[in-house]
């Protein structure tokens, strides 16, 4: 330990003592308990069903991940984004279900372990003495989404390798170097499978991009690299079966720093490009002009047959929650922002583009069931409420009718993604069921509820309840039974 | 035991110990090690040759074997050292990089100095080599 950190240590110790555990807690919203550090792997536990009946047919296991670790005696994470990743599983068969949680045994997580403090610099917590940064993987917190790929789970940042994780036990089996001349280069959360099964991925450093296409059992199909007309924080794209759709907002990258959030500046005067580029020819691109937002994440792509691109998404007014926000969830000092809005943006072969805003308040948009007809709903977190993080409920947004099939829980339950889970035997987009956890503050537990895709209304047609509180997840994937 | 042996080093060292005053003899050890290629290693006695901004003491190619590998130098000049090491696992005699210029290889340098962001600073790898026998090991391992 050197003379820094030692007196950073002795800092915080003297702080806290200063604060009574009285005090403390009554500093921190009722909130907090969803991004609460869990310091102990969770075995497999039996959760309560305290609502509905099982519907006959939901079964499988819904794998989740997330941070779940934020703070050390010796220094803590600044930003939500950077605690160690937590992979969960809730399993359902028999219309019973139950719950475990393992972290994710990373390089970044084991050095932090030593340190008795977060070192490892993030999104949006800088390097501290003592932390090593000799390659991404080193820093890869493996904390946002999991994929299946083949027998095995990834758990994916956005910077580094996937990491592998057995499904049966969430035990950790290693960094996935996917050919040895790419080793360590960046593999996006958020991953778009083509209706062929193959995977396709991104890893973005400034305006360059490895663009990834794999085989649905992992294997390396073929990477390329991808010219970009500006450095923009990519978090997820879209595809469509022959493009590749890529919202570049203007949240630049123009300077090289820690914490990695830092190292991007809000432009809003460049406005908001998207490069739609051929997947079989890089050279064969446009890139259409849309208004200045900031957006995390994108539901899906569809093309029409005079070649008119849709995509929908959630978008902010400004990167205040990866800015700002972000950051105030670790201290619980939260303040409402603008929330981010559903909206669809399409793409016309004129070169016209255009955003269409429902004025509804969204996160987490997901799709339903591939069919043969073009898609129609978004799925996504809904009803924000003042000065709380995240959602307090679940819609349905039908493209087609502008309709929304919208349940609200109301304060108290902090809403995660919602998974889409087809119906044994079932057809149509919405034939099925949406998993959703959530965190009851109320009753200080982490539960999973199971809606009806298509009367989400109704509200749930079951919950469980889990003996403990698990931090909110951010991304998640069901495999069936 | 412990003092015969301790005897038996200096009675050695005598006949040396002429030389040796004035010279010093440095055994780089790297650990860790995968065993196939080689290290490719530099030895350097500036913060400018530390740099790539002047010649090195020795560049030296060891193949690899064994998990370690070893090179012995003779005849320095006491003074501040240090080593930047990679080793050349698939033999192509380059520091492999992936399409961002991020080391594919393994690589170490002297005292075991971290990467942050970048290579360690000269002052974090230097060493100081006396007269006389004196060792350095660094692990490569990840
Ligand atoms: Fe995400």
């Amino acid at each position: 330990m050197d003379r820094r950190q030692l007196l950073g240590a002795f800092c915080a110790t003297a702080a806290a003592s200063l604060i009574t555990p009285e005090v403390a807690r009554a500093a921190q919203p009722t909130w907090s308990a969803a991004f609460a550090d869990l310091d102990a792997d969770v075995p497999r536990t039996p959760m309560t069903l305290v609502r509905g009946r099982a519907p006959a047919g939901l079964a499988g296991s819904l794998y989740r991940n997330g941070p779940g670790k934020f703070r050390r005696p010796g220094g803590s994470v600044e930003h939500w984004f950077d605690g160690d990743g937590l992979m969960r599983a809730y399993r359902i068969a028999d219309g019973r279900a139950t719950v475990e949680a393992r972290f994710i045994d990373t390089p970044k997580r084991r050095a932090d372990i030593a340190a008795n403090a977060v070192v490892t610099p993030g999104f949006g917590t800088p390097a501290r003495p003592g932390a090593k940064v000799g390659d991404n993987d080193d820093v890869n917190a493996a904390n946002i989404s999991v994929m299946r790929v083949g027998g095995e789970l990834w758990a994916l940042w956005e910077a580094g390798s996937p990491i592998a994780v057995d499904p049966a036990d969430l035990s950790t089996k290693g960094v996935r170097t996917l050919r040895d001349d790419l080793k360590h280069m960046p593999f996006l959360a958020h991953p778009s499978r083509g209706p062929d099964g193959d995977v396709w991925s991104l890893g973005v450093n400034g305006s360059k991009a490895i663009v990834w296409r794999l085989a649905a059992d992992g294997t390396l199909k073929e990477a390329r690299m991808l010219d970009m007309p500006r450095a923009s924080y990519i978090h997820d794209f879209v595809t469509t079966p022959r493009h590749l759709v890529l919202y570049l907002q203007p949240w630049v990258q123009d300077r090289f720093t820690t914490p990695y959030a830092d190292s991007f500046s809000w432009r809003p005067e460049m406005g908001s490009q998207v490069l739609v580029v051929d997947k079989a020819d890089f050279s064969r691109r446009r890139v259409y002009e849309l208004p200045p937002a900031f957006a995390f994440h994108f539901g899906g792509a569809w093309e029409d047959a005079d070649g008119t691109i849709r995509f929908d998404g959630c978008f902010s007014p400004d990167p205040s929650f990866a800015r700002e926000n972000g950051r105030s969830l670790m201290t619980g000092t939260y303040k409402r922002q603008a929330p981010p809005l559903l909206g669809l943006v399409t793409l016309r072969p004129d070169g016209k583009a255009g955003v269409e805003s429902v004025g509804v308040a969204a996160e987490f948009p997901r799709n339903g069931a591939r069919t043969a007809e073009p898609r129609r709903y978004t799925i996504h977190a809904a009803g924000d409420a003042p000065d709380v993080p995240m959602f307090n409920g679940l819609a349905s947004h039908d493209w087609k009718t502008g309709r929304a099939d919208a349940f609200n829980f109301g304060a108290g339950m902090l809403m995660e993604e919602a998974v889409f889970v087809a119906r044994p035997g079932g057809s149509g987009e919405l034939d099925g069921w949406l998993l959703a956890p959530a965190v009851n503050t109320k009753a200080g537990a982490t539960e999973l509820h199971a809606f009806d895709a298509r009367r989400i209304a109704d509200g749930p047609v079951c919950t469980w309840r889990a003996p403990l509180t698990l931090p909110v997840s951010l991304h998640g994937t069901f495999v069936g039974a | 035991m412990r003092l015969p042996l301790l005897l038996a080093l200096t009675l050695c060292a005598a006949p040396f110990a002429a030389r040796a005053a004035d010279t010093a003899s440095l055994t780089v050890t790297f650990t860790g090690l995968e065993p196939r290629g080689a290290v490719n290693f530099v030895l350097v006695n500036s913060a400018e040759a530390y740099g790539d901004k002047a010649a090195p003491v020795a560049a030296d190619r060891i193949a690899v074997t064994g998990d370690t590998a070893s090179k012995t130098f003779e005849g320095l000049a006491p003074g501040r050292y240090a080593v930047k090491a990679f080793h050349d696992v698939n033999g192509d005699g380059k520091m492999g990089t992936n399409p961002f210029g991020i080391p594919t290889e393994p690589y170490g340098f002297s005292n075991n100095a971290k990467a942050a962001m970048g290579p360690p600073k000269w002052d974090e790898a230097a060493f100081q080599v006396n007269a006389g026998a004196g060792v350095q090991t660094i692990s490569m391992a990840r």
